[in-house]
């Protein structure tokens, strides 16, 4: 603007406006600048610009509907996390570092027993110590809670019974730890000590006292939390055309999380009556709900405050007792009341990955089509349903892809036993079954003599597509995954050709990227995500989310997202998201959710304040509308670059009689799926791709593996923050490393946990640590913020088939058992010599390939389908693509609409229960409310 | 966790503590001496035998000698490891212990009095009260042992030190210091089969040194261990071969001892002379390989299972006797 222009719109104004105002001849108000640290805007770098809106960034994968928001501030670019000096630092501050004046030391009394009836308590030694203020036991909450609705198994403390050793019965606060811990002793209990159970196999029979009642609902008198079943597909067809099968019985080792921060909470309750919770929580609004069910108040008297999280992978997203024992006994005492957990007391809250045996059966065509799985899959539960409803469903319905299957047959069953919850942990209810499927088919190419990568190539289903369950898939980078690694790996060159004790595996990864329905549901179209934006004066954009950073970055991709949006440095950016009070509801940290829904929330927020700034910008530059872009702190025409504001004058003037800018935007799923029962677990609006390649060397001698080397590649849609994607790569390989090499939850012969601690609970150290080569694939998904999915969870699977499939190529034995400890392969090793009448295991033979006929058949498919999935990826007008094609069937229709040996059934007929597998015996019970009509 | 209160004395010099030791027993007070602390106060945050009062031996310079065939007990095994004058088979199994921050508190005369393990007593105190205490802690109540039932007669804790066994191998001296006088013994008898006694230290008696035979570096050899991971973790098995004058008719001499097995580390005396009498090379080796597995009879209460720790001890003894066979 000219300085003309100036004058003459001065003149205007002096018309309109009435009153005192700055004398004329005065030096008026500076220019407000353009906001932010550095005085002037940078230039707009053409290479972060996609193509489709005239950058240079290439698109390989078409445009996206968010292209056009992309200022090429900081979405793509390697970006260290924002609360990440807050950690180096040291100022972080975790559950325990709350410090409140006149906080007392709470602590929980626990069952040395497995499985009894409380018959009294006595507190009146305890509450007689000097020192001791409260002391509450089960009588002081009788509501039950849980994080999902459906299954609220849990109180605060034992109400009647003790269900596995280390549950709460009763809690006492005190001025110190030292005075806590002499109450805990002074409680006198008096147990009926029951009969406990400890093998899941057991969980499957009735029992004269199962360890929960869910009355009309209970599963016969068992102890099964939940039974699945399901059939889709040609079952029958299956093994009719089958020339190749594959049988394992798996068993799988609880894990725990091992995360960093053990369990710490705080509670305070204000003079008004009101409760703050001071929590590591990665799901602090199903804990605000569980809360208000326990205390019987109203949630708006709850805040529930997260603090920094020392890492949760799961472990932090239930509700849990302690955080109700914390607020009740600091309303008991009327001063606040922290309680931090031992390393022993984190193993017994568990909610770690399920034990699992699994039966894993899958069947090959003459075609080297996969034409059937059966998985049968039995979980462990431990003592309370926690996430196990879903869990059962996951093990089933998230190995139904990448690949395009015949038929798929499925039965789950989650049983409660004497020992901690398992619950949800990274790769939730899919890491088990998938590891069996991918051994599976690494023992499939085998035996049909093919390579295993090309055998995975060649069944893929392609972009756009609907697994056999019915999920909507809909970008897939799986190919780019396995032709990535496979190149980078020189697997051609290596694949069955190292030297005895080397060896080198494949494995993929298939992932929800945040669930598609809440947990609860709520009848109102409650959004999944909300983000609040608050812009004032000063430029700085406050924003309000509910999104809980447990170290993953979640608050960094919010602020990246808007700051991409607004085109503002990240520092201009400043994240509330620690309090309910001010932070809109978000469902959560789990099932991979908050990249996507979250940042999709950001987006649209901070679209309706960038539309507030570019009318503005009209308004004072008489610009058109539709010509102007948002660069660095600078609006303007995109043509005419000189023509247009700095971030705060557009800002100022969009301020003007309003104050504030303020915005809302929300996330809601769009509908989707099918409508048989279960349909909904496993749904999401997008999924996540990955393929890794392990090299091992395996001491044939003493059964000791090392992970070498680990191609990992993943498609997680777009690398927003390239930086976090490789981190979350490089992570999830040292903790799947360590479920599959050395992690396990030991329980001894009397059922106690033998290592809940961190010398004897085996977590890699760094010398077990490979080198891991990060290979982002970027699939740009049509719905994800800015073609993002999750990166969080997915890249855990597939490293554990990748190391065991690398073992079978190194020494030809394959696990059925993890962790594989040295122990474990050496057995299998010494097996193998006995076999082949070997006295010295350095004279085995590796295995070796000879490709059969197949081989070129599933080449010639794979770079068929190559062409398919770049045409149906590209191609907006493309048709449905139904998984059954493959098979022969029409595409564009659902196959059980058209072929009745197809069709989805979800309960067993008398035929399959007169033999059922083992997890499908859970069939064999009715339930209580159902007993009328058996009869 | 929190560990129960104690007091702790910190004398100056050995004479004052043994001073203390000696007030302490006649004032009827239990305690424990405390070097690096990395072994006893973890111990102590699981509340297991804790005493009222702890002598500290940190500020005894006397103790901290280290040169040559002279090892105090407060030198720190990372300083061990690192030393130029250390035997190179005790470096490698000084470097091989736990990690390096726990090696740079730890000491050679902690390292030695290492207090034995066990999966049912290494736990907390609700853990232990959960399956009614064991014989190593039985907090009065006369349990049983855990391991081997019925019995609470003997504890068979695992000792799982690295550095005895080498130690041995070399013929090394303890001195020892008590109120009431000093005396030396060689190594190999100041171990005693049991869980809980562990040593023949008498009540208020210490470790002050260790000396190794003039002619150590004339003996070359190995050591060898089993373990989950690379580091923290205590060996579930080790071994230790040593030998003087080798050519090609085999050693002029051989010893073999093991650690992590049982509830004191051993030297395979028997073994060793036996196959030095009939020396023939790798089969030699394999036989006496073969004969230490026979020789240790570890039970369940670590990481790996006995079965698999006896088959390993025989591959490590293999391991280890490798560079005995290369001319």
């Amino acid at each position: 603007m000219s300085k003309e222009d100036e004058g003459e719109g001065q003149t205007e104004n002096d018309e309109e406006i009435i009153g005192y105002r700055q004398q004329p001849g005065k030096i008026p108000f500076s220019r407000p600048g353009s906001g932010g640290r550095d005085r002037f805007s940078e230039s707009i770098d053409s290479k972060m610009i996609p193509v489709s809106q005239g950058g240079s960034l290439e698109q390989p994968w078409g445009p996206h509907k968010h292209d056009e928001l992309v200022s090429g501030r900081v979405i793509g670019k390697p970006t260290a996390l924002v609360d990440s000096s807050w950690k180096v630092t040291g100022q972080a501050h975790y559950g325990d570092d709350v410090r409140l004046p006149g906080e007392l030391i709470g602590r929980i009394v626990r069952s040395p027993h497995h499985y009894a009836r409380v018959l009294s308590i006595d507190c009146s030694k305890a509450i007689e110590l000097p020192g001791v203020i409260a002391v509450a036991t089960g009588a002081d909450a009788k509501n039950r809670f849980g994080v999902l609705p459906v299954t609220k198994d849990e109180h605060a403390m034992a109400v009647e019974k003790v269900r596995h050793a280390g549950d709460l019965v009763a809690c006492v606060a005190a001025i110190d730890e030292s005075t806590a811990r002499e109450a805990e002793r002074l409680i006198e209990i008096e147990y009926e000590i029951l009969e406990p159970i400890h093998d899941m196999r057991k969980g499957l029979e009735d029992s004269e006292e199962p360890i929960h009642d869910r009355g009309n609902y209970h599963i016969g008198e068992s102890n099964v939390q939940k039974r699945v079943f399901q059939e889709f597909g040609n079952i029958a067809g299956m093994t009719q055309s089958s020339i190749a099968s594959h049988k394992k019985n798996w068993l799988f080792a609880g894990v725990n999380h091992g995360f960093t921060e053990p369990h710490a909470v705080v509670a305070n309750w204000n003079p008004t009556g009101r409760l703050t919770l001071y929590t590591p929580q990665q799901v602090p609004h199903y804990l605000h709900r569980a809360l208000a069910d326990v205390l019987e108040i109203p949630m708006h008297q709850i805040n529930v405050h997260r603090t920094f999280v020392g890492g949760g992978f799961g472990g932090k997203s239930d509700p849990f007792p302690h955080e109700m024992c914390a607020a009740i006994l600091a309303r008991k005492s009327g001063r606040p009341v922290r309680i931090t957990f031992d390393r022993e007391e984190v193993y017994w809250v568990n909610r770690g990955r399920h034990p699992s045996i699994i039966e894993m059966n899958l069947h090959a065509d003459e075609k080297g089509r996969i034409c059937g799985i059966e998985t049968d899959a039995l979980i462990d539960g431990g003592a309370f349903a926690s996430f196990g409803h879903v869990t059962t469903y996951y093990n089933g319905v998230l190995h139904t892809a990448p690949y395009e299957i015949g038929a798929f047959h499925y039965t789950g069953a989650r049983v409660w036993t004497n020992k901690p919850a398992s619950g949800a942990m990274r790769g939730h209810g899919a890491v088990n079954s998938r590891c069996a499927v991918e051994v599976g088919l690494d023992d499939l190419a085998e035996d049909l003599s093919v390579d295993p990568i090309t055998l995975r190539l060649a069944n893929l289903l392609p972009p756009h597509s609907a697994t056999i369950t019915g999920f909507r898939v809909t970008s897939i980078g799986m190919r780019e995954c396995l032709e990535r690694v496979k190149r980078e790996s020189d697997w051609d060159k290596k694949f069955r050709n190292l030297p005895l004790g080397k060896g080198i595996g494949i494995g993929c990864g298939f992932f929800i990227s945040g669930s598609g329905l809440p947990i609860h549901w709520d009848p109102n179209k409650f959004p999944h995500a909300t983000v609040h934006l608050m812009v004032d004066m000063d430029g700085g954009v406050t924003v309000h989310t509910g999104a809980a950073d447990l170290g993953q970055g979640s608050d960094t991709v919010v602020a990246q997202s808007v700051a991409e949006v607004l085109g503002l440095p990240l520092d201009m950016i400043r994240i509330k998201s620690r309090d309910s009070d001010t932070s809109p509801v978000d469902l959560g940290s789990y099932s991979s959710r908050v990249t996507f829904m979250n940042a999709n929330a950001a987006i649209s927020a901070a679209m309706q304040i960038r539309d507030n700034l570019i009318d503005a910008t009209v308004e004072i530059t008489g610009a058109e509308r539709n010509g102007l872009v948002i660069g660095d702190r600078r609006i303007f025409l995109k043509d005419d670059p000189a023509v247009g504001v700095s971030y705060l004058e557009a800002l100022h003037k969009a301020q003007e009689d309003r104050g504030a800018l303020v915005s809302s935007g929300a996330y809601r799923t769009p509908p989707m799926g099918r409508t048989h029962k279960g349909a909904a677990a496993g749904l999401a609006p997008a999924y996540s791709f990955s393929a890794y390649v392990a090299e091992v060397t395996v001491d044939v001698e003493t059964g000791q593996t090392k992970v070498d080397k680990v191609w990992a590649a993943h498609d997680c849609g777009k690398a927003l923050n390239p930086l976090a994607v490789k981190g979350q790569i490089i992570g999830s390989c040292h903790m799947g490393m360590g479920q599959v090499l050395s992690e396990e939850m030991r329980y001894g012969r009397n059922g106690n946990l033998m290592n809940p601690d961190l010398l004897d609970y085996k977590i890699p150290s760094v010398h077990e640590m490979p080198e891991v080569i990060p290979i982002i694939v970027e699939s740009n998904d049509p719905e994800g913020p800015f073609g993002a999915k999750e990166a969080g969870e997915g890249p855990l699977l597939p490293i554990l088939p990748a190391v065991c499939n690398a073992v079978y190529d190194a020494i030809g034995i394959r696990t059925s058992e993890l962790p594989m400890t040295p122990e474990k392969v050496f057995k299998m090793i010494e097996k193998r010599c006995k076999t082949e009448g070997v006295s010295d295991p350095t004279d085995l033979e590796c295995p070796s390939l000879e490709y059969s006929e197949l081989q070129s058949i599933l080449e010639k498919r794979s770079v068929e389908h190559a062409i398919r999935d770049r045409e149906r990826r590209l191609d907006e007008g493309r048709g449905e693509y139904y998984n059954g094609a493959l098979f022969g069937l029409d595409p564009s229709v659902p196959p059980d609409e058209v072929d009745l040996r197809w069709e989805v059934r979800v309960t067993p007929d008398e035929e399959y229960l007169s033999s059922p597998r083992l997890a499908g015996s859970a069939w064999k019970h009715t339930e209580r409310r159902h007993l009328e009509d058996a009869k | 966790m929190k560990m129960p209160p104690f007091r702790v004395l910190s004398p100056k010099s050995l004479d004052e503590a043994l001073q203390m030791s000696r007030e302490l027993y006649e004032s009827g007070e239990d305690f424990d001496w405390v070097a690096g602390g990395t072994d006893l106060l973890p111990n102590y945050k699981w509340h297991i035998n804790v005493k009222s009062h702890v002598i500290s031996l940190s500020s005894i310079p006397e103790l901290r000698e280290l040169s040559g065939n002279h090892i105090g007990a407060m030198v720190s095994i990372n300083d061990l490891a690192k030393d130029t004058t250390t035997h190179p088979v005790l470096a490698k199994a000084a470097n091989s212990i736990a990690s390096v921050l726990i090696r740079k508190s730890g000491t050679v005369g902690g390292n030695i009095c290492l207090d034995t393990r066990c999966y049912w007593v290494n736990q907390s105190e609700t853990w232990r009260e959960s399956i009614d205490w064991c014989h190593k802690c039985d907090c009065g109540t006369e349990a049983d042992c855990r391991v081997i039932p019925n019995q609470n007669t003997l504890c068979v804790a695992t000792y799982q030190a690295d550095l005895a066994p080498v130690l041995m191998c070399l013929d090394a001296t303890i001195h020892l210091a008590s109120p009431n006088g000093a005396r030396s013994l060689p190594l190999c008898e100041f171990f005693e089969l049991d869980g809980m006694t562990r040593n023949v230290l008498g009540s208020g008696e210490l470790v002050t040194h260790i000396t190794i035979p003039e002619d150590s570096a004339e003996w070359g050899g190995d050591y060898q261990k089993l373990r989950q991971r690379a580091t923290w973790d205590f060996p579930e098995a080790g071994v230790a071969v040593l030998w003087k004058g080798k050519s090609s008719s085999g050693p002029t001499s051989l010893r073999v001892a093991t650690t992590g097995l049982e509830s004191i580390p051993s030297l395979h005396l028997d073994e060793a002379k036996e196959a030095l009498s009939k020396w023939n090379g790798a089969e030699t080796v394999e036989e006496l390989a073969e004969s230490i597995r026979k020789a240790v009879k570890p039970v369940q209460n670590t990481w790996f299972s006995p079965p698999y720790r006896r088959k390993m001890v025989k591959v490590l003894t293999k391991r280890a006797c490798r560079d005995l066979l290369v001319s």
